[in-house]
C-alpha cells in the first residue's frame, strides 16, 4: 500500500521528494484512509503545507490555510539574518511594522527570536483571511498583543494585525497603525503578469493571486513603500527597510529606494540558492 | 579481625617465611607494577603535603588542597594495603604454632586476607589509578547504515536498531531518531539516532565496527543461510551549549541548498529543504534532508558534523598518545568485523575480546547487549592500564 502511494506521489515528484513528502504526511495522518486522501491531493497539485496544515519557519511552526502565502524559505533565510543583525533591548524597545503580513511569520520569527521586550510588532494585510491566520499564529507562538493605547513598556514582544490597504496614498493616516517605526519589513506581491503562465499549479491555483502578483511588472507596491517612507514622522531615523524582492527584481527595488524614497545606504542580500532576494534599506 | 590477629600475635611471635615461598604467578609482576605506581602516588601525596605552607596563604596551596583531596581515596587503598599486609604477616607467624586448632584458623585467616589483598590490587587500585575518561558524561550519535547483503541488510539494520533503543530505554537514555531512510523491500537503509543521556558515548563507543549476521532471511524461500553486514559508527555527542567553538570556524564550513529552485521565492511552494555542509580542512561532508524547514536541516547537520569533529579529536589524541607512549590501546578500525549474529546456533560472538554469548535472543531483545558492553568496557579499562604500566 504504501508503495502504491509512493509511486503515485513519485510520478508528479520524482522519487526522491516522493519518498520524503510521503514520509511527512505518513507522521501525520491519523489513518491509512487519511494518508491515502493526502497522497490524492497532493498528486492533483495541492502544495504540501496546505495538506500538512503547517510548515516551519525558523524554530516555528506555523499554521497554513489556503489562500494564505505559505511562508517561503527564502523568507525564513532573511528574517533570520534580519534578527541576527538588529540590535534590540528592553532598555531601547523597536516597533515594527509589516506590510503584508500574510501568516505572520516575518513579525512572529522576529518576535521570538529578539529579546524578550524589545520588540513592537504590527501586521497590515488586506486579507481578512490572511489576518485570520496570521492572530492565530501568534496565539499558537505565544506571542501576546500589546495593550492597545498603553505607553507602558511590554515586557514581551507583542505582534497586533489590522486590515489595511497600504496601496492607499493615504495609508500613513490609517488609524490603527501607529509611526513612526523603527524597522518597516514586506514580502509585497512581486510576480509581474508576464511570468504569471510559468508558475506552477500549485501556486496559482491555491495561493491568493492578491499576494503574488505586483502589477504589470511586480513592481508597484515597491512605489508604495517608497512613498510611505517618504512621509514625515512615518519612520525614525536610523530606521532599516527590508523588502524581499523577486528573482531578477533587486537593482530596480534599490533604485527606486534611492530615487524615490531617496534612500542613500543600500544593501542587497542573495538568498540561500545565490538569488538576489532581499533589498536593505537604512535611513 | 584485626583484634583476633593481635591477640595471636602475644600467643607467638615467630615469623614464618612461608608466604613469600609462593611460586610467582605472571600476574604477581603485573601486581608488583600496579604497586610501584600506587607507591609513587603516595609518596607525591607526602611531598604535596610537605609543602602546604603553615597559614595557607599562597595560590599555589589550593591548588595542592585540591590534589590532596582528589587523590584520597589513593591513600585510602594505600592505607588498606598496609593494614592488610601486616595482618597477614601476622597470620602467617601463626602457622607454626604448636596448638594445631590455632594453626588451622591461622591458615583459614590467611586465605581470606589473601583474597582480599588480590581483589585490592587487581581490580580496585587499577581503577583508582586509571585516569578518568574526558568523554565519561557525552551523549552519543549512532549511525547504521547497511552493507553487504542488499534488502537482508536493512532486515538486520532494524532489528539492530530496535536492539539500540531498547537498551537506551533501559539505560534511561532519551532517544531520537534523526534521520532514517526505509527499504523498499522493508527494513531500513541507514538511519541516524541522537541517545542523550550520562555515559551513552562511553557504552556505545565500542559498538563501532560491522557487524555481521548468519540467518536465512524471511525473503529465502529454499532456506539457505545468507551472511549480511550491517556497519555501525558511535560518534560523540557535542550540544550547541558545549565548547563546540573549538571544534570548527564559521569560516571553514561551506554551507549548500541541494537543488535549483528556479525563480524561488513566491514563484515556487514546493518543500526543498535539503542541506549540505562541508567542512573544507577535512573535508567532512553532511547531508540533511529529512525535516521539512532548511532551518532544522541546518541545525541537525552541524550537530553531526560537531559529532564527526569531536570523534576526529578524540581519535587524533588517542593516536598521538599511541605515538608517545607505545599504547596497547586498541585502534577503533571501523571496517573491522567485530560481531556475529548467528541465528542458527542461537549465538552471538564478539570477536575482539572472544566472548561468545549462547542466547541471542538475550542479546537482540533482553540484557545481553549489556554483558558485551561491561565486558568491551573491562577489557579497555585492562588495555588503559597496561598502557600505564608499560610507560612506567
Amino acid at each position: 500500500m504504501a508503495s502504491k502511494l509512493l509511486s503515485i506521489l513519485a510520478t508528479s515528484l520524482g522519487p526522491t521528494q516522493a519518498r520524503l513528502e510521503l514520509k511527512w504526511m505518513q507522521q501525520q495522518a491519523r489513518h491509512p484512509a487519511q494518508l491515502t486522501e493526502m497522497v490524492t491531493r497532493r498528486s492533483r497539485g495541492e502544495p504540501l503545507q496546505y495538506i500538512l496544515g503547517s510548515q516551519p519557519f525558523g524554530p516555528l511552526n506555523l499554521l497554513t490555510r489556503p489562500p494564505v502565502l505559505i511562508p517561503r524559505p527564502e523568507t525564513e533565510h532573511w528574517v533570520i539574518k534580519l534578527a541576527d543583525r538588529t540590535s534590540a533591548s528592553p532598555t531601547s524597545p523597536k516597533s515594527l511594522l509589516d506590510l503584508g503580513t500574510g501568516s505572520g511569520c516575518i513579525p512572529l520569527l522576529l518576535c521570538h527570536l529578539l529579546p524578550q521586550g524589545s520588540l513592537r510588532t504590527h501586521g497590515v494585510d488586506i486579507s481578512p483571511q490572511a489576518l485570520d491566520l496570521a492572530k492565530e499564529n501568534a496565539a499558537v507562538c505565544g506571542i501576546p498583543p500589546s495593550s492597545p493605547g498603553s505607553c507602558a513598556r511590554n515586557t514581551r514582544n507583542t505582534f497586533t494585525a489590522t486590515l489595511g490597504n497600504f496601496l492607499d496614498p493615504m495609508f500613513s493616516e490609517d488609524a490603527t497603525i501607529d509611526p513612526p517605526y523603527d524597522i518597516i519589513t514586506c514580502n509585497p506581491p512581486y510576480i509581474p503578469w508576464h511570468e504569471y503562465l510559468k508558475l506552477p499549479r500549485s501556486v496559482t491555483a491555491y495561493e491568493d493571486p492578491k499576494a503574488l502578483f505586483g502589477g504589470p511588472t511586480g513592481l508597484d507596491f515597491y512605489h508604495a513603500i517608497a512613498h510611505l517612507v517618504r512621509q514625515t514622522n512615518f519612520i525614525r531615523p536610523g530606521a532599516v527597510v527590508a523588502l524581499e524582492v523577486g528573482h531578477n527584481q533587486a537593482q530596480d527595488v534599490e533604485r527606486i529606494m534611492r530615487v524615490h524614497a531617496h534612500v542613500r545606504d543600500t544593501e542587497i542580500w542573495p538568498d540561500p540558492w545565490g538569488k538576489q532576494r532581499t533589498v536593505l534599506a537604512h535611513l | 579481625m584485626l583484634s583476633l590477629s593481635r591477640r595471636w600475635l602475644r600467643i607467638t611471635p615467630a615469623v614464618c617465611r612461608f608466604a613469600s615461598s609462593h611460586a610467582h604467578s605472571p600476574s604477581d609482576s603485573k601486581n608488583a607494577r600496579i604497586m610501584r605506581i600506587l607507591e609513587k602516588r603516595i609518596e607525591e601525596r607526602k611531598r604535596l603535603s610537605s609543602e602546604l605552607s603553615h597559614d595557607m596563604s599562597s595560590s599555589a596551596d589550593i591548588i595542592r588542597l585540591k590534589q590532596l583531596k582528589e587523590s584520597e581515596p589513593l591513600q585510602a587503598a594505600w592505607d588498606e594495603y598496609t593494614r592488610t599486609r601486616q595482618l597477614l604477616d601476622e597470620t602467617t607467624a601463626l602457622f607454626e604454632d604448636s596448638d594445631e586448632a590455632m594453626r588451622a584458623l591461622a591458615l583459614e585467616e590467611h586465605q581470606s586476607l589473601s583474597t582480599s589483598l588480590t581483589s585490592l590490587i587487581s581490580s580496585h587500585i587499577p581503577s583508582l589509578l586509571i585516569p578518568p575518561s574526558p568523554t565519561t558524561h557525552l551523549s552519543a550519535m549512532l549511525e547504521l547504515k547497511s552493507g553487504v547483503g542488499g534488502s537482508e541488510s536493512s532486515l538486520f539494520l532494524a532489528d539492530l536498531m530496535r536492539m539500540y533503543l531498547r537498551l537506551a530505554n533501559s539505560r534511561r537514555w532519551h532517544t531520537s531518531v534523526v534521520s532514517q531512510n526505509e527499504n523498499e523491500g522493508g527494513g531500513i537503509k541507514d538511519a541516524l539516532v541522537e541517545v542523550k543521556g550520562d555515559g551513552a558515548y562511553e557504552a556505545l563507543r565500542w559498538e563501532s565496527g560491522v557487524h555481521r549476521v548468519q540467518r536465512v532471511p524471511a525473503t529465502e524461500a529454499s532456506g539457505r543461510v545468507h551472511t549480511s553486514t550491517v556497519a555501525v559508527i558511535v560518534l560523540p555527542l557535542v550540544e550547541e551549549t558545549d565548547s563546540a567553538d573549538a571544534l570548527f570556524s564559521m569560516d571553514d564550513v561551506k554551507i549548500e541548498v541541494m537543488r535549483a529552485r528556479g525563480a524561488g521565492g513566491q514563484h515556487v511552494n514546493k518543500t526543498e529543504s535539503a542541506v549540505r555542509l562541508t567542512h573544507i580542512p577535512t573535508g567532512i561532508t553532511v547531508s540533511m534532508q529529512d525535516e521539512r524547514s532548511q532551518h532544522q536541516n541546518k541545525r541537525r547537520a552541524f550537530t553531526v558534523l560537531r559529532s564527526r569533529l569531536m570523534d576526529l579529536k578524540i581519535s587524533r589524541e588517542i593516536a598521538e598518545r599511541r605515538a608517545t607512549r607505545q599504547s596497547l590501546v586498541r585502534t577503533a578500525d571501523r571496517s573491522e568485523k567485530i560481531r556475529t549474529y548467528n541465528y542458527a546456533q542461537e549465538r552471538v560472538t564478539d570477536h575482539r575480546i572472544g566472548l561468545t554469548l549462547k542466547n541471542l535472543s538475550s542479546v537482540l531483545e533482553g540484557d545481553g547487549l549489556q554483558d558485551f558492553i561491561d565486558a568491551l568496557q573491562k577489557d579497555h579499562a585492562e588495555s588503559v592500564l597496561e598502557d600505564m604500566l608499560s610507560a612506567e
